[in-house]
């Protein structure tokens, strides 16, 4: 059960710690044009997010005032920083951007004030100086090929591999952000050159998957306010995503759902079935088997999704989708292994798509095409 | 003579350059990226289809260029002509991804090589035009919507309205950082102590791309790949090296072109083309909208199943190129070439690429804002 009180007493005793920011996120908002009151409805709707009750709302504002205590550590590996780029992207009005830039402003690649020699060196004095404490954010897979030389980083060309085991050792929790760093993502598609793989395939300690490609912000930035609030991993699945935003499939709460259950598929990008708005399921969309909350959150300030905008879910939050749901444009059911790459991957998909679940889709969309009165 | 080794950051990745100096002067730089993936290794025998999903994924900055590309290419291959709403429609999500790429390399990336600056006015604009973009696509970045043969949105007249007011009030927006007479005060700041004539480039500008309203001046069949000495490769058009980008496409606009003749091809001019091509872009984005017509369609389906093509675009960095080989609807051949090949090469001192020329002669506390200046991306190279 959630408990106020322990929330409460973890909160003042990060409070004691130092921080690493300069000015308290009071007056960092305020400069910002923030009021107490924007405050505290941003934090109501993340406590939303995260599926705690309503009386957790204050608690998550003190939990963002203390976030500094825990400093972010963001290390980049194999990746296209598609990731970082969501992040700036949060929701508006931008109270996730400044709380998030100030607990990790420092060690941030892409965003922080620093850079070259002098990145480096704020990089290892953070991990001396918050040893034990801080939050290792890990975006992007991490080659395994040949000793890990596919990626160097730093003035000492230091390996992916070695940097991140070496910051995941006296890191508190580790959260991998986007597929890449979760399951390998598209470095690690079938022939797998560079021999990448997710981060909890190298690294011993728990880590908590965030995947998507790019994940929604809401996603990322809940993920580690959870762990700042609780100095816990959120509940997670058997990916270990965490429930609250991997738990139900896109499926679900599809604003199209209502045509697949009636049978009504777009069969050619263009139609008329497509102008109508009609169910993507023929056109290869992997809504039924992926676990996410883009057709509840949506990207961009909830402005629009993939599907929304006419094209299938691609399935980029499940393991192995770049061979496991390929190929896109084509419904899983009508599966051929023809390529050489997929045929080494047929015996994961057996396992990790093909449940009885995606066979009774499959038939379903088969037979109600059949029944269907329009035609 | 001294060699030092200098690691360049925040460029979406990282690269390192061996800097010969004599005196602190610059004399010649070595330019290594040390990343690979292997992107085109796993394109080979996929359906082509798969190829518009997994290219955007080579870089998370500029994934949209990558994607029109794709489409270009197959549709080259496929011999399929697209609608002009589907044109326009494209136009308008990869005008929007140069703009919102050019404020933030401006702000992120550039001013703090040499000077702090509240970022926040970056994330601001970056914000409202994913927004745009996510009303025609379904999300940015990382989108699916363009497909060989067209788009697959399909746009009401209620968002079209939208989208052109979210547009106006952007530009209007965008005037209190450069206006329409190139005139900007945080550009002005940022070059208060240094030369406007620092980091001369090679003065030679290529254009390959034709989208949006830029004019193309050479052909890709001039283009050759080489090995370099790190991960990368480097890029020649007729056994030369020539500068790729924002300067080069805009060298006819009235503005830039004064600028130019004042500074030459400077870290001055290319910056200044960078910032004022938003402001082109944004007129020509409020002009083609109104072309949209409604009831066109949105999608022709191709027939052909096998065919080599090329699609050339314009991407926020300059010359981006996809080629292709398909046999029976499966992906033969693939290959990418990036813009950031182009500006950054790594060749001998007597035969530098741009970003070498212009560093050459140059004071060292420089070189990360010369560098800089190309809006390197070592994501898209390390493909």
């Amino acid at each position: 059960m959630l408990d106020v009180q322990k929330v409460k007493q973890r909160i003042a005793e990060l409070r004691k710690l130092p921080g690493i920011a300069p000015k308290s996120i009071s007056e960092i908002l305020e400069e910002n044009g923030f009021t107490r009151r924007d405050f505290l409805k941003w934090s109501g709707a993340l406590a939303v997010t995260l599926g705690l009750p309503a009386s957790f709302a204050p608690v998550v504002a003190e939990a963002a005032e203390v976030s500094d205590r825990l400093p972010v550590v963001w290390l980049h590996l194999a990746e296209c920083t598609g990731c970082s780029e969501s992040l700036l992207r949060t929701d508006a009005p931008t109270i996730d951007d400044l709380i998030f830039n100030y607990i990790n402003l420092q060690y941030h690649d892409t965003i922080m004030a620093a850079a070259g020699w002098q990145a480096e060196e704020n990089y290892e004095d953070a991990l001396e100086k918050f040893k034990g404490r801080y939050v290792l954010c890990v975006e992007g897979g991490v080659p395994t090929k040949d000793g890990g030389e596919y990626l160097t980083i730093g003035p000492h060309a230091e390996t992916g591999l070695h940097k991140l085991k070496r910051t995941a050792k006296d890191a508190a929790a580790i959260i991998a952000v986007g597929t890449c760093s979760s399951f390998g993502g598209i470095q690690a598609a079938a022939p797998n050159p560079t021999g990448a793989k997710g981060i909890h395939k190298v690294l011993s300690k728990p880590v908590i998957n965030v995947p998507g490609c790019p994940p929604s912000a809401k996603n990322i930035v809940g993920t580690i306010v959870y762990v700042i609030l609780f100095g816990q991993l959120p509940a997670v699945d058997n990916f270990n995503r965490p429930k609250f935003a991997y738990g139900l499939r896109i499926h679900d709460l599809c604003e199209r759902r209502g045509h697949f259950d009636a049978g009504e598929f777009v069969e050619e990008f263009g139609s008329e079935e497509a102008m109508n708005g009609f169910c993507l399921y023929k056109k290869g969309c992997k809504g039924p088997y992926t676990f996410n909350n883009c057709s509840r959150e949506r990207f961009n300030q909830h402005t629009s999704w993939p599907v929304q905008a006419g094209h299938g879910c691609i399935g980029c939050s499940e393991p192995d989708f770049w061979d496991s749901m390929a190929p896109y444009e084509e419904p899983l059911a009508n599966h051929k292994f023809s390529s050489v790459s997929a045929d080494a991957t047929a015996d994961k998909v057996g396992i990790t798509i093909l449940t009885v679940a995606g066979v009774a889709i499959a038939a379903h969309a088969a037979i109600s095409a059949i029944k269907n009165p329009k035609e | 003579m001294k060699i030092t080794k200098k690691i360049i950051t925040k460029i979406e990745g990282e690269a390192t350059l061996k800097i010969h100096k004599k005196n602190n002067i610059i004399e010649f730089a070595e330019i290594e990226f040390w990343q690979y993936r292997g992107m085109e290794e796993f394109l080979k025998n996929r359906p082509y289809m798969d190829a518009c999903v997994i290219n955007p994924r080579v870089c998370g900055i500029c994934g949209h260029s990558h994607l029109i590309a794709t489409s270009k290419a197959i549709e080259d291959a496929l011999d399929v002509k697209i609608t002009k709403k589907a044109e326009i429609l494209r136009d308008i999500t990869l005008g929007l991804e140069i703009i919102q790429n050019h404020i933030k390399w401006f702000y992120l990336t550039l001013y703090p090589s040499v000077k702090s600056k509240d970022y926040f006015k970056a994330l601001e604009f970056t914000k409202e035009i994913s927004k745009i973009i996510a009303l025609i696509a379904g999300q940015f970045p990382h989108n699916s919507y363009s497909i060989p043969g067209g788009v697959t949105c399909d746009l009401t007249n209620l968002e079209i309205i939208k989208i052109k007011n979210y547009l106006l009030e952007l530009f209007n927006k965008y005037q209190h950082i450069m206006d329409i007479e190139g005139k900007s005060n945080d550009l002005e700041e940022l070059f208060s102590d240094i030369p406007k004539t620092t980091g001369k480039g090679l003065n030679r500008f290529l254009v390959l791309g034709d989208n949006l309203f830029f004019k193309s001046n050479g052909d890709v069949k001039y283009i050759k790949e080489e090995k370099s000495t790190s991960l990368n490769k480097n890029v020649m058009y007729k056994d030369k090296y020539f500068e790729v980008g924002p300067l080069a496409r805009n060298l006819d606009n009235k503005i830039i072109k004064k600028v130019y003749e004042t500074f030459t091809d400077s870290v001055y001019t290319r910056i200044f083309a960078r910032l004022y091509e938003v402001n082109l872009i944004f007129l020509y984005l409020l002009k083609i909208i109104d072309k949209i017509e409604i009831n066109e369609k949105n999608y022709t389906k191709p027939l052909k199943k096998s065919g080599k093509g090329i699609g050339v675009v314009e991407a926020p960095r300059g010359s981006l190129i996809h080629e292709i080989e398909i046999e029976n609807g499966f992906v033969k051949k693939y290959n990418i070439i990036v813009p950031t090949q182009f500006n950054l090469s790594n060749s001998t001192k007597e035969n530098p690429s741009p970003a070498q020329s212009a560093l050459m002669n140059e004071d060292e506390k420089l070189s990360d804002f010369i560098f800089k200046c190309f809006d390197i991306c070592a994501v898209c190279v390390s493909h």
